[in-house]
């Protein structure tokens, strides 16, 4: 599953570190859900849509 | 981008600043364990030695958790993910255990012994698995 997690992030000028923090998870977390090793929970990746103004389509896509 | 506070999830609660300290907390309640067993069974050297180590593994823990953010995060419990490595390196130590008692007791039955302690490890093992089973399905 791909996701534009860094795009929006990099865009917001945002550090993994600043997004880590804003949503209540680690820097680490976040590079792992950039680079596609973690998928994140339900709640995690509504929180994710939410703090980027999104919804989770727009930001997870299927691998198909 | 949405940055307004309704959206943003809430600064860390009070809660996990408790949580926190419940790993160190653990490991001083062990090394008293071990004073009182050591007292107890006549070798104070032991039991000195035993809440010394394990006092430093606490302080340990609380100055690493400075400097990384997986001890950090075993400690605090807040970062799904971090939980969810620990769950699973947890289920790993647990099945390395288990073969340990399996193999152990039947060692020790091959060797003409009762197998003990390792029958009352394995029982131990077997009806907790059996008990977490059933009470989840029930939750889940």
């Amino acid at each position: 599953m791909r996701n534009t997690v860094r795009e929006l992030r990099t865009k917001g000028g945002l550090s993994q570190g600043d997004l880590g923090a804003a949503l209540g998870v680690s820097r680490q977390t976040i590079n792992s859900i950039e680079t596609c090793r973690y998928l994140p929970s339900l709640p995690l990746a509504f929180a994710l849509a939410r703090f980027f103004g999104s919804t989770i389509e727009e930001i997870f896509h299927v691998d198909d | 981008m949405s940055t307004t506070d309704s959206h943003a999830p809430q600064s860390p609660a009070p809660k996990s600043a408790r949580a926190r300290w419940a790993l160190p907390l653990l490991s001083l309640a062990i090394g008293i364990a071990y004073l009182v067993a050591g007292i107890l069974g006549g070798d104070q050297a032991f039991g000195v030695f035993g809440l010394v180590l394990m006092v430093a593994v606490g302080a340990a823990m609380l100055v690493l958790s400075r400097f990384s953010e997986t001890v950090a995060g075993l400690m605090d419990r807040r970062d799904e993910r971090i939980n969810s490595i620990d769950r699973d390196a947890t289920t790993i130590a647990g099945t390395a255990v288990i073969v340990a008692v399996i193999v152990g007791f039947v060692v020790q039955i091959a060797q003409g012994h009762d197998g003990s302690p390792y029958a009352m490890l394995g029982a131990i093992g077997g009806v907790s698995y059996v008990v977490a089973l059933i009470f989840l399905r029930l939750r889940r």
